[in-house]
C-alpha cells in the first residue's frame, strides 16, 4: 500500500470481516438451539434427560462462535469475498425446489425433463434440439437403469410416466 | 499367521466368485469415472449408489461401494496430470508436480507412476489392514461407554488438529453437526427432538441427503458456468513407461507416501486429503533438490498418490475393527452395511467372517483391476472430459436428487439435501470446512449414548472418565493435540501444516 504513495488510512479497506459474521451468526445459532431446547428435560448428572447434550453442544459451540470472532483478524473482508456466482446458484436451487414439489406428482421422468431443459435452455442458453435430447435422454436411460434394472422404486406422473 | 493365513484363503474364495469379481470391476469402473469428474468426489458417488445397493447381498454392496471409493482415488490423478483439474480434493497436490510433468511431454510416466505407487501403497495397506483389523476388533472389546466417550471426543480433536484450515473452524463444524444428529428420537427417553412437527424428521437426519447436499451439490453451486476445460493430452502406451531415474526416484517416496497413508488415514478426517498434502511436503523437505518441486519433480506425484491410496485403505480400521466412521466415507459405507441389518463393531470379524475377509480379499482384486484400468485405458476415460461441463453439471445434478430420494422415497430428503447444498455453498465461500459436519452428524448418537451412560454408570460423576486407563490415555493424547495446537499461538512458530504448504490456521 505505502509503495503507491496512497496514505494508509485511505487506502485500509473497511468492512465486517467473514470469521467476525460467520462467529456472530454461529453464538445466534447456539443461542437460538439453546432456547428451543427448553421444551426437552435436563434431567440431572445421574440421569441426564434428553436436553442435557443439546444443551453442553450449543454451549460448546457458542464458545467455538465466539473464539472465531474474536479471532477473526487475518480473515478476509466479507464484502471483498467473490459472489459471482451466486445468482446462477440461486437460479438452480429454486428450480430444483420447484423440480422437489413436482416429483411425486408429475412423476421422476417428466420432472428430470422438465428440470433438464429449463437448465439446459434457459439457465446454460443451450440451443433447444440438444437440450431437449438431453433431457429426454437423461430421463428415461436413468428411469430404466435405475427403476428396471437397479429396482428402486421412483415416482410415476400421469399416463404412467 | 496361520489363521490370517487361513481367513485370507476363504476371503479369495469370496471374493473370486464371478458375481463379486464382475462388481468389483463396476465399483472400479464408476469410481475411476467419478474420480474424474469435477464435481462429484468419491463420496457423493457412494452417496448416490448407495440406494443401488440395497436390493444387493451385503459383501457385494460393500465390495461394490469399496470399489468405488478407491476408483475414485485413482480416477482423480488423472485429470489432475493432464489437466490440472483434481477431479477429487485429495488430487490437489498432483495437480502441481503431475501438470508440470505433462507440460514438460511427460505425461505418460507421470500417469504410470501414479497409477503404480496407488497399486503398491493399496496393497500394502491391505495387507495392514488385514493384521491390524482383528486386533484393534479384539482390544476394542474392553470398551465401554466411558472409552467410546473418551475415544470420540480425542477423534474430534485429531480432526480439527489435523484439518487443513482453522481448529476453531472446524470444531465448530464438528458441534454443527453433533447438533443435526440430535433431531430425531432420543434413543434413551424416547423425546422427538427439534422436528417441528415434520413426522419425517422423527427418524433423524440421513448421512446422504446431507453429504450429497454439502460436497455435490455445493460444488455444483460453485462451478456452475465455468468455462470449457482445456484441451486434453492423450498419451500411449509406449509412453506411459517411466525412465529408469524416474522409477529410482519414486521408490522412497511410494514407500513413505505408503506408511504415512495408511497412519493418517486410520484417525478420523479428510485422511485422504491430509495424507497427500503431508506427502508433498514431507517429499520436498527430503528431497537434495526441493527446487525441483513445482517444476515437475516425479517425487510430487509419486509421495501424494500412494499416500491418498494407502489413507483410503487405512479409513476401513477403525470401521471394520471398531464400528466407528473416520469420514463421510465410511459414514455412508457402515449405511450400507446396516441396511442388510449387520452391525458393524469389534464382533463383525467374528460373526461375519465371510464379509470381512471377503472384503479385504476384493481389495487385492480391486487394486489389480485399477492398475489394469488406468495404464491402457486412461485414453479411452480422458474423453469423457470432452462433454462439456454445462451439460454434465445438470446431469450430476439430476442424479443427486435421484440418487436422495431413492433412498428413502422421501422427498424431505431433498428438501435437507438443498438446504445442506446452499449451507455447503456458504460455508466453502466462507473458508469453513464441511467435512466435521458429516462426521458430527454420524457420531453423534454413538456420542451422546456413550456419554449419558458413562453418568448413569458413575451416578452422575465425571470422574469416571479419568478412573479408566484407556479412557486416561486417549484424553492424555487429546490433551496433547490441544497444547500442540496452542504452542505455535504462544511461540510464533509456524505450525506442522504451514511448513506443509497447508491453509494458515486463523
Amino acid at each position: 500500500m505505502s509503495g503507491t504513495g496512497t496514505p494508509e488510512t485511505a487506502a485500509t479497506p473497511r468492512g465486517v470481516r467473514s470469521d467476525r459474521a460467520a462467529g456472530i451468526v454461529i453464538v445466534l445459532v447456539a443461542l437460538l438451539v439453546g432456547w428451543e431446547n427448553r421444551a426437552y428435560p435436563i434431567g440431572h448428572l445421574a440421569e441426564p434427560g434428553p436436553g442435557y447434550m443439546p444443551l453442553l453442544i450449543a454451549g460448546a459451540l457458542g464458545v467455538f462462535g465466539l473464539l472465531i470472532a474474536l479471532r477473526a483478524g487475518t480473515s478476509p473482508l466479507f464484502n471483498t469475498i467473490d459472489w459471482s456466482e451466486s445468482r446462477r446458484g440461486i437460479v438452480l436451487l429454486i428450480a430444483c425446489g420447484v423440480a422437489v414439489f413436482a416429483l411425486e406428482r408429475i412423476g421422476y421422468r417428466l420432472t428430470m425433463i422438465a428440470l433438464l431443459v429449463f437448465v439446459l435452455g434457459v439457465v446454460e442458453r443451450k440451443r433447444p434440439l440438444p437440450a431437449l435430447l438431453v433431457a429426454f435422454g437423461f430421463a428415461f436411460v436413468s428411469y430404466y437403469l435405475f427403476a428396471t434394472v437397479l429396482n428402486v422404486q421412483l415416482p410415476r406422473g400421469p399416463w404412467g410416466l | 499367521m496361520d489363521g490370517v493365513l487361513g481367513n485370507l484363503m476363504l476371503g479369495f474364495s469370496v471374493a473370486l466368485q464371478p458375481s463379486i469379481l464382475a462388481y468389483a470391476f463396476a465399483g472400479c469402473v464408476i469410481g475411476t469415472l467419478v474420480g474424474m469428474l469435477p464435481g462429484l468426489g468419491p463420496l457423493a458417488g457412494i452417496s448416490l449408489l448407495l440406494p443401488a445397493t440395497f436390493g444387493l447381498n451385503p459383501i457385494i454392496a460393500i465390495v461394490l461401494l469399496a470399489g468405488v471409493y478407491y476408483g475414485a482415488m485413482y480416477g482423480g490423478s488423472t485429470t489432475s496430470i493432464l489437466m490440472r483439474i483434481p477431479g477429487e480434493a485429495a488430487s490437489v497436490m498432483t495437480c502441481i508436480d503431475g501438470y508440470a510433468m505433462t507440460q514438460r511431454g511427460r505425461a505418460g510416466p507421470a500417469l504410470a507412476i501414479a497409477a503404480i505407487g496407488s497399486f503398491v501403497a493399496g496393497t500394502l495397506s491391505v495387507v495392514a489392514l488385514m493384521f491390524l483389523a482383528p486386533t484393534l476388533a479384539s482390544f476394542a472389546l474392553r470398551f465401554g461407554p466411558p472409552e467410546y466417550t473418551a475415544l470420540l471426543l480425542m477423534g474430534f480433536l485429531v480432526l480439527s488438529y489435523m484439518s487443513g484450515g482453522s481448529m476453531l473452524k472446524t470444531l465448530a463444524m464438528a458441534a454443527a453437526g453433533l447438533l443435526f444428529g440430535m433431531i430425531g428420537i432420543d434413543a434413551m427417553s424416547g423425546y422427538t427432538r427439534f422436528s417441528y412437527g415434520f413426522i419425517e424428521l422423527a427418524d433423524g437426519i440421513g448421512i446422504v441427503p446431507v453429504a450429497v447436499g454439502l460436497f455435490g451439490l455445493s460444488e455444483i453451486l460453485l462451478t456452475a458456468g465455468q468455462t470449457t476445460p482445456p484441451a486434453i493430452q492423450r498419451p500411449t502406451l509406449r509412453q506411459l513407461i517411466p525412465s529408469l531415474e524416474e522409477m529410482k526416484l519414486s521408490i522412497g517416496p511410494i514407500s513413505r507416501g505408503s506408511l504415512l497413508g495408511f497412519m493418517i488415514g486410520i484417525i478420523p478426517g479428510s485422511a485422504h486429503i491430509i495424507s497427500s498434502f503431508v506427502s508433498y511436503g514431507i517429499e520436498r523437505r527430503m528431497s537434495k533438490h526441493p527446487e525441483r518441486f513445482g517444476n515437475g519433480a516425479i517425487e510430487g506425484v509419486a509421495g501424494p498418490e500412494s499416500a491418498n491410496n494407502a489413507a483410503a485403505t487405512g479409513a476401513f480400521v477403525p470401521m471394520l475393527a471398531l464400528g466407528i466412521p473416520t469420514g463421510p466415507v465410511t459414514a455412508v459405507m457402515l449405511a450400507a452395511i446396516m441396511v442388510h441389518g449387520i452391525s458393524p463393531g469389534p464382533m463383525l470379524i467374528t460373526q461375519q467372517p465371510e464379509l470381512f475377509w471377503g472384503f479385504v480379499a476384493s481389495m487385492y482384486v480391486g487394486n489389480v483391476v485399477l492398475l489394469i484400468l488406468n495404464l491402457p485405458l486412461v485414453g479411452l476415460f480422458v474423453n469423457l472430459l470432452r462433454i462439456p461441463y454445462s451439460y454434465l453439471y445438470p446431469a450430476i445434478l439430476c442424479f443427486c436428487i435421484l440418487g436422495v430420494y431413492s433412498v428413502s422415497n422421501s422427498v424431505m430428503d431433498v428438501w435437507i439435501m438443498l438446504g445442506m447444498g446452499a449451507f455447503g455453498y456458504l460455508l466453502r465461500k466462507t473458508g469453513f470446512e464441511p467435512a466435521p459436519i458429516a462426521l458430527g452428524l454420524i457420531l453423534s448418537p454413538m456420542l451422546e449414548l456413550s456419554v449419558r451412560q458413562s453418568l448413569a454408570m458413575s451416578g452422575g460423576s465425571y470422574g469416571i472418565f479419568f478412573d479408566r486407563p484407556i479412557a486416561i490415555a486417549m484424553f492424555a493424547v487429546a490433551g496433547v493435540l490441544i497444547l500442540l495446537a496452542l504452542k505455535p499461538l504462544v511461540f510464533k512458530k509456524k505450525d506442522w501444516r504451514e511448513q506443509v504448504g497447508l491453509e494458515k490456521r486463523a
